[in-house]
């Protein structure tokens, strides 16, 4: 699992639907989880599957439906990715602040 | 899950010092990368120095005194070196909007996180640790020294 292929997946609306649904911690039937998302069921089962091989959800069968639920480690890797991106702009904002309300040759 | 970062800063300066301190290469030095080689101008392709840690070059796609700056580059600690055009980067945006009371507030967006290709996020997120040290060593010898 990359933090690269979290991003790649979610760059999606559909798949970011998913993902919010699941974001609870609660866990969805591949049917439940595939109605209201403005595609066809089979469009929703297409993007159920990229977000299943992303590592990203887990599929898990139960009697004659599948049990859909969200994979906690995935999203906190790119998480932590964004909160560091976040981080090292908030010093280099800061630097920046400080050049120009310390110094007056500028 | 965001395919952008968004960050403000307010800053009690003129719109013209801001931008000066964005565009202007002698001093966008002094709080972010330790050099820049080549020109910092719209359509170039400059590189950005970070002493002993490696090299980024950017590309720098528009210019609006005062409001206004933006470049792309492969974030953070990958040191890309490569035309800058023939991969996927992300897009930095510096905006600058005057505030009532006369300070500047400055936005800074970096969008396109969705579409970098195969490793270069990951690769950022582990090699940016040193990155992160060398800006912090910066920002300490900053604070220090002036």
């Amino acid at each position: 699992m990359s933090v690269d292929a979290v991003f790649k997946a979610l760059g999606d609306p559909v798949r970011l639907e998913i993902v919010t649904r699941l974001s609870d911690g609660s866990s969805y039937t591949i049917g439940k989880l595939s109605e209201n998302l403005g595609v066809s069921r089979q469009g929703a089962r297409k993007q159920i599957q990229a977000l299943a091989s992303a590592d990203i959800i887990e599929l898990h069968p139960a009697g004659r439906e599948t049990q859909v639920c969200l994979k906690p480690d995935s999203l906190q890797q790119a998480r932590l990715f964004i909160a560091d991106i976040e981080q090292r702009w908030d010093q280099r904002l800061q630097a920046l602040k400080r050049l120009l309300e310390d110094s007056g040759d500028t | 899950m965001q395919d952008s970062i968004q960050r403000e800063i307010v800053i009690n300066a003129s719109q013209e010092r801001v931008y000066k301190a964005i565009s202007d290469p002698e001093l966008v030095v002094k709080w972010f990368p330790e050099t820049i080689k080549g020109e910092y101008a719209v359509g170039e392709q400059p590189i950005f120095g970070f002493g002993s840690h490696g090299e980024n070059r950017i590309l720098i796609v528009k210019a609006t005194p005062h409001e206004y700056f933006a470049y792309r580059w492969v974030p953070g600690g990958n040191y890309f070196l490569g035309d800058v055009l023939s991969v996927k980067t992300t897009l930095v945006e510096f905006r600058i909007t005057v505030q009532d009371d006369g300070s500047c507030k400055l936005t800074l967006t970096e969008s396109g996180f969705a579409a970098l290709p195969e490793d270069i996020a990951e690769s950022s997120h582990q090699q940016n640790s040193g990155g992160w040290d060398f800006m912090l060593g910066r920002l300490t010898d900053f604070l220090s020294g002036q």
